[in-house]
């Protein structure tokens, strides 16, 4: 069964809106974070122009060029992880009557989505033909086997309550109590998971200062652009998915629901924009160690518990 | 369109790639707190190339390879904070700052080189392989098999048994000096298995032939300072320090809030001091991260006297302890345990609150004038100081472990390379 969806052309433009405007909010909330962290205070024109002006810096500076790169690769992973938020973010459903795909097995959409970002990074780390990028994309390769398997767990306790795996049956399973309460260890799950997904802050990893930037070391002009902005969409999808998943989606006191969906985003984000300013980079051993030996168990956990209250 | 987005790259912050010669090094980590400027970390994301004080050969040839990797549009500043000549070589040309505010100087380069104002500095080096192809083995590369060898000059992967009896590729690849991870100055021949460091070979240091002007715990080798002095100047070292190696760990806003702490420091600030060292190490901020790693044996540190890191592994060795004038403060060696990283930035932090407290109280007392004196790093006599004797644990250290925890444990050594003697800074273990 699938759900109502818009047409594709209003479809494709409100996906397009969504990315721009998250992925904009993502840069501000990154620059006034930073700000307030490091205890500098940065003018309103600053704050909302400077990643306007960083992003057409990159716009006019020539493309890298390294010694026999993979130049097709180095050109279509930026375009693939920027197509995967794309698709992530549009199984999302903003209100009961507003989704621009909202398929039976939404679910499993999503997570196909998220389970190529791999390929993404690990074509993005290899295609300069370069140390520091195969570096990160190796790190990458070892950070996404580890997340995937919690990520599915944690979002797969989500559809038990809803007995569906269409996102917006998920959502409206939760009209009367929230994921968030119903599965406490869910949303802390899904928030560290969503982290490593999107490769920020303390788990970006891939293109990490240690790796000179990693996959990122050899990137400039375009494609260096495109990366990030690719970037800062997939972490918009993560907090969307998480506000539809754990926080009730478009449920709330008043209407629009749409709002609500907008805010419980946006709450998402700055706590995934905050981490990078907060804690420091993990090693890629622990987190590895963590993902298998306490997440796992963790998110079996957490699907017990919302299994028994099934019950 | 073009035109349009070229005006608006031009009022961004430009983004640089700094060379620090050994004199320069503190003015450059301070550019970190101009919200004018963005210092990255690898020079494909710059548009500015910052040439900082004296530049060795060594350091020129890095600016060199540096300058070539840029992007373009692309331009050079030279900027000499302690006064200095021109720049050298084939950076002539570049802007001249002089010893005054170089931000002017990089914003206006910047946004002529986007504006199209100014032509883009063009390539030095001819983009030719820096040795032919070898034509020797079966596939001609120079190697065993398919793996090996040095085709075009640039070393290839190889098989090589590793601990456990597995036979793994190895990748020796060289790292630094402008490697913005390591200790500044600091390279090396780094051969890698995967994450891990199979073998770590150091190079030169760059700066053997500069030496940076005496600061206060030099002149304490040879005449008497002020007790106060001395320890504010402790406090501001081990603040700078943890500056950096907060950058180094990824948090580059709390680099810069611990930075402008560090320039600012004065006697009265030991709860300032204390409430970064109580959120710094937090095991959520770094703690965590940090424990278990880059341990070193208490054994081979006995006898070393290097300072925090000494004490950081329970060693009681501080030539203040039987100083006169700190005894009458009632001074007593801070020291841990654990003797990893994370004790390590728990030290440094601790000894800095510690030397703000010596200083407010120390009044008019005086010390130094012995030939030895406690620096941030450790013992310092006019023969010996606290990085030469680190120096020859580093490659046991660093191998068999992943690269990040390697390069977290480098820094954490607060390694001066301006401390090495002429026989080791020039010597090429590679």
């Amino acid at each position: 069964m699938t759900g109502p969806s818009l047409p594709p052309v209003a479809a494709v433009t409100l996906v397009g809106a969504l990315l721009v405007a998250g992925v904009y909010l993502v840069a501000v909330l990154d620059r006034a974070m930073g700000a307030a962290v490091a205890g500098q205070r940065d003018s309103v024109r600053g704050l909302l122009l400077t990643p306007v002006r960083r992003a057409a810096a990159l716009l006019v500076t020539s493309p890298s060029g390294t010694e026999r790169p993979d130049a097709p690769g180095w050109v279509i992973a930026p375009a693939l992880l920027a197509g995967l938020a794309a698709v992530a973010l549009a199984t999302v459903p903003l209100g009961p009557n507003l989704m621009v795909a909202d398929p039976a097995t939404g679910f499993v959409l999503f997570s196909a989505a998220i389970a190529f970002v791999m390929i993404a990074v690990f074509l993005h780390g290899w295609s300069p033909n370069a140390v520091w990028p195969m570096h990160g994309a190796y790190r990458y390769g070892a950070q996404a086997l580890s997340f995937q398997i919690p990520f599915l767990l944690a979002m797969l306790a989500t559809a038990l309550p809803a007995e569906s795996l269409q996102i917006s049956e998920i959502v409206r399973a939760q009209q009367d109590l929230w994921n968030v309460v119903r599965q406490p260890l869910g949303l802390p799950l899904y928030l560290v998971v969503g982290v490593a997904v999107s490769f920020w802050g303390p788990l970006n990893l891939p293109d990490a200062a240690d790796l000179a930037g990693g996959t990122t070391a050899e990137a400039a002009g375009v494609t260096g652009l495109v990366w990030q902005l690719a970037r800062a969409a997939m972490l918009v999808a993560v907090a969307a998915m998480g506000a539809a998943g754990f926080l009730g989606g478009w449920w709330g006191p008043w209407r629009p629901g749409a709002g609500w969906m907008l805010a419980k985003t946006l709450l998402l984000l700055v706590v995934l924009v905050a981490s990078r300013h907060l804690f420091a980079r993990v090693r890629i051993e622990r987190f590895v160690v963590v993902c298998w030996a306490g997440l796992i168990p963790l998110a079996l956990l957490n699907i017990f518990i919302s299994a028994a209250w099934l019950l | 369109m073009t035109g349009w987005a070229r005006r608006l790259a031009a009022v961004a912050p430009p983004p640089v790639f700094a060379v620090a010669g050994v004199d320069a090094r503190h003015a450059v980590q301070d550019l970190h707190l101009l919200p004018g400027l963005r210092l990255v970390d690898a020079p494909r994301q710059a548009s500015v190339l910052l040439l900082a004080g004296r530049l060795t050969d060594q350091l020129l040839d890095a600016a060199v390879a540096a300058h070539d990797a840029m992007p373009t549009p692309r331009g050079v500043v030279s900027w000499q904070p302690d006064g200095g000549g021109p720049p050298r070589g084939p950076f002539t040309g570049a802007e001249l700052v002089g010893d005054a505010d170089p931000v002017e100087v990089i914003v206006a380069l910047h946004r002529s080189l986007h504006l199209g104002v100014r032509a883009s500095t063009p390539t030095i080096q001819p983009d030719v392989d820096p040795a032919p192809w070898r034509g020797e083995g079966p596939y001609g590369q120079g190697g065993s098999g398919m793996t090996g060898g040095v085709p075009y000059g640039r070393p290839m992967a190889t098989r090589e048994d590793d601990r456990d009896g597995l036979s793994l590729d190895a990748l020796p690849v060289p790292v630094g000096p402008l490697f913005t991870a390591f200790p500044p100055g600091m390279s090396a021949r780094v051969t890698f298995k995967g994450d891990l460091v199979h073998r770590f070979e150091l190079g030169p240091s760059p700066y053997d032939d500069v030496r940076r002007e005496p600061d206060v715990f030099l002149r304490a080798l040879t005449e008497p300072v002020a007790v106060a002095a001395l320890e504010v100047a402790r406090a501001r070292a081990l603040l700078r320090w943890t500056a950096w190696a907060l950058r180094v760990q990824g948090l580059d806003a709390q680099a810069q809030r611990v930075l402008a702490l560090a320039r600012a420091a004065t006697p009265g600030d030991e709860a300032r001091v204390r409430r970064v060292r109580r959120w710094v190490t937090h095991p959520l901020v770094t703690g965590r991260q940090l424990r278990a790693i880059g341990r070193v044996d208490t054994d081979a540190l006995a006898g070393l006297a290097v300072g925090p890191v000494g004490r950081a592994a329970g060693l009681i060795d501080d030539l203040r302890a039987e100083d006169p004038a700190y005894r009458e403060l009632g001074f007593t060696p801070i020291t841990g345990q654990a003797g990893d990283v994370a004790a390590r930035w728990q030290q440094r932090l601790s000894e800095a609150e510690q030397a703000l407290d010596l200083a407010t109280r120390a009044g008019s007392l005086r010390t130094g004038g012995v030939g030895a004196i406690e620096s941030p790093r450790g013992r310092l006599t006019a023969d010996s100081t606290p990085t030469t004797r680190l120096w020859s644990l580093l490659p046991e250290l660093v191998t068999g472990v992943e690269w990040g925890d390697a390069v977290a444990t480098l820094a954490s050594l607060d390694l001066d390379l301006d401390e090495l003697p002429a026989p080791i800074a020039s010597r090429d273990v590679a």
